[in-house]
């Protein structure tokens, strides 16, 4: 086994945690039931480390082989961007996989790519760079992943370099016409899929939201009453419209880049001035559209919610672009063109 | 103005109703739970999150003996909300039926502006200012305990009490140097 592969071998180790080492390595099925039998998964993290240095060399597995156990193991800790593709034919998995090793290995020397397709339509690749003069790297892979019939690709860490010829490959294997970066990104790849394909608990307006009223009384107690219950429910109502109900997608930050004429009546100085104002703002949370419901619902941002907070969620984006639009309503959107 | 007024309406029989006013509405719910549970006394809990109050409940509502602004010294929001609401009280509530109850005072974010400026309302209107701890069951508890005693006393409960007199002894007093800086 070659250096590269050992130090592979020696990283992944220590990134998955030691309760997932079991499974994970039994998912792999490299290793003969023997060598799973004789893994001790009370030993410290480099003695298994070398334990399992021993049994990779006894069975002389490469790269290749520890470039699928790290594709099991999904890290969650990249963030992933998503692209849109245009105008579809479609196009079967063997003939994409084809054709896309093919073309990006026609486009660059020494590529090292390692497709697979996972049991929800969904297919992973995994590629190693190097160029015409280095081997490929496969400590800083990219990841995409694209679901076949839709027309959404996401990708992993893409470098300036290296994105022209992923999204060349990737427009001619799928036989689209081109390809966008579509603004939205994420540290969770199941958030943006499920926040792109309305996988959440949708909440439609209506005129009568509870009909059943008798059925439906959930009173903790009978001296307790609040006052102010319908302007409540009517807050509750539309921050679930604007943003759905239940357990939301877990989004990381929403980011707006104003380039609108600053406006405030106290600063005389600021607002003379002709050209925009430039200015980010940036919402982080944990869960940001569970928050920002909840700031409609509680009241402190005013409803109807305002199509900047609900277009991410309605827009699937999570980085706008706002500008002045002339005599007309200002600060409209814009999506921007990365 | 749709004012609240304190003695438009008839008392119940060995009743006391209180209404708690907080922006947040977050602590008075766990404040009315333990409100209701209070045996010698029937206590009705109407809860709010700011005046006025909506005119369709004027007919259900009943006499309320004690009004309770909640404000979360966190939060500059609570605070305006709280002194927004304040107009759309009747002046005959500033007798001894009004109380601001204030959470997270000891919390390191909460300016001491603003503390300075609740103690400054308080005093000027002649309401006692209480302090709760909401987090743990030990600290809502108390609070209701202290709520209880001025509630029994605003709703005319307790002999020879009455809020104004009551008032007079627990009212919000501000210390001498309150204008000067403090030095943390």
């Amino acid at each position: 086994m070659d250096n590269t592969a050992k130090r592979l071998l020696q990283r992944l180790v220590r990134r998955i945690p030691s309760q997932m080492l079991k499974t994970t390595l039994d998912k792999w099925s490299r290793l003969t039931a023997a060598q799973r039998q004789s893994m001790d998964y009370t030993e410290s993290k480099w003695a298994l480390t070398e334990k399992l240095l021993a049994i990779c060399e006894e069975n002389e597995l490469t790269v290749k082989h520890i470039a699928e156990l790290e594709m099991i193991r999904k890290s969650s800790e990249v963030t992933y961007y998503y692209h849109i593709l245009y105008d579809a034919h479609s196009v079967e998995l063997t003939q994409f996989k084809e054709q896309f090793k093919s073309h990006l290995s026609e486009l660059i020397r020494h590529v090292s790519i390692k497709i697979k397709k996972h049991t929800d339509e969904a297919v992973w690749i995994r590629i190693a760079w190097g160029d015409t003069f280095s081997r490929p790297n496969h400590l800083k892979p990219t990841y995409v992943v694209h679901y076949l019939q839709t027309p959404y690709v996401f990708l992993t860490s893409p470098t300036s370099k290296q994105k022209p010829l992923l999204s060349q490959a990737l427009v001619l294997s799928t036989r689209y016409q081109a390809i966008k970066d579509a603004n939205l990104s994420g540290r969770k790849l199941t958030a943006i899929r499920d926040l792109l394909m309305k996988q959440y608990l949708q909440v439609f307006p209506t005129k009568f939201p509870s009909p059943l009223a008798e059925r439906n009384c959930v009173v903790s107690n009978l001296h307790i009453e609040k006052e102010q219950a319908g302007s409540a429910a009517n807050r509750h109502q539309m921050a679930c419209e604007a943003f759905g109900d239940g357990i939301l997608p877990q989004l990381q930050s929403a980011v707006y880049k104003l380039e609108t004429k600053f406006r405030d009546h106290t600063n005389k100085t600021m607002t003379e001035r002709d050209e925009p104002f430039k200015c980010v703002v940036k919402f982080a949370s944990t869960n940001l559209l569970e928050s920002l419901r909840h700031s409609a619902s509680s009241g402190v941002a005013s409803t109807p919610v305002t199509p900047l907070l609900s277009s991410v969620p309605l827009k699937g984006k999570n980085y706008f672009v706002i500008t002045d639009n002339g005599p007309g309503p200002s600060s409209q959107m814009k999506p921007s063109q990365k | 103005m749709s004012l609240l007024k304190p003695f438009s309406k008839l008392p119940g029989l060995n009743t006391a109703n209180i209404l708690l006013v907080e922006s947040e509405e977050q602590f008075q719910q766990s404040l009315a739970d333990a409100l209701v549970e209070e045996t010698s006394v029937t206590v009705n809990v109407r809860l709010a999150k700011s005046l006025p109050l909506p005119m369709e409940n004027d007919e259900s509502r009943p006499r309320i003996d004690l009004v309770v602004f909640i404000i979360n010294l966190t939060s500059e929001l609570s605070f305006q909300s709280a002194e927004a609401s304040l107009k759309y009280l009747d002046p005959g509530y500033f007798l001894g039926k009004v109380c601001f109850m204030v959470t997270n005072a000891r919390n390191a974010s909460s300016p001491a502006e603003r503390l300075d400026a609740v103690r400054k309302l308080a005093s000027s209107l002649h309401c006692p200012l209480l302090f709760a701890e909401d987090q743990t069951p030990d600290g809502v508890a108390s609070a209701t305990e202290r709520l209880l005693t001025i509630l029994k006393v605003a709703a005319g409960l307790v002999p020879i009490a009455t809020a104004l007199y009551v008032s007079n002894l627990t009212r919000c007093t501000l210390p001498l140097d309150i204008d000067l800086p403090s030095f943390d």
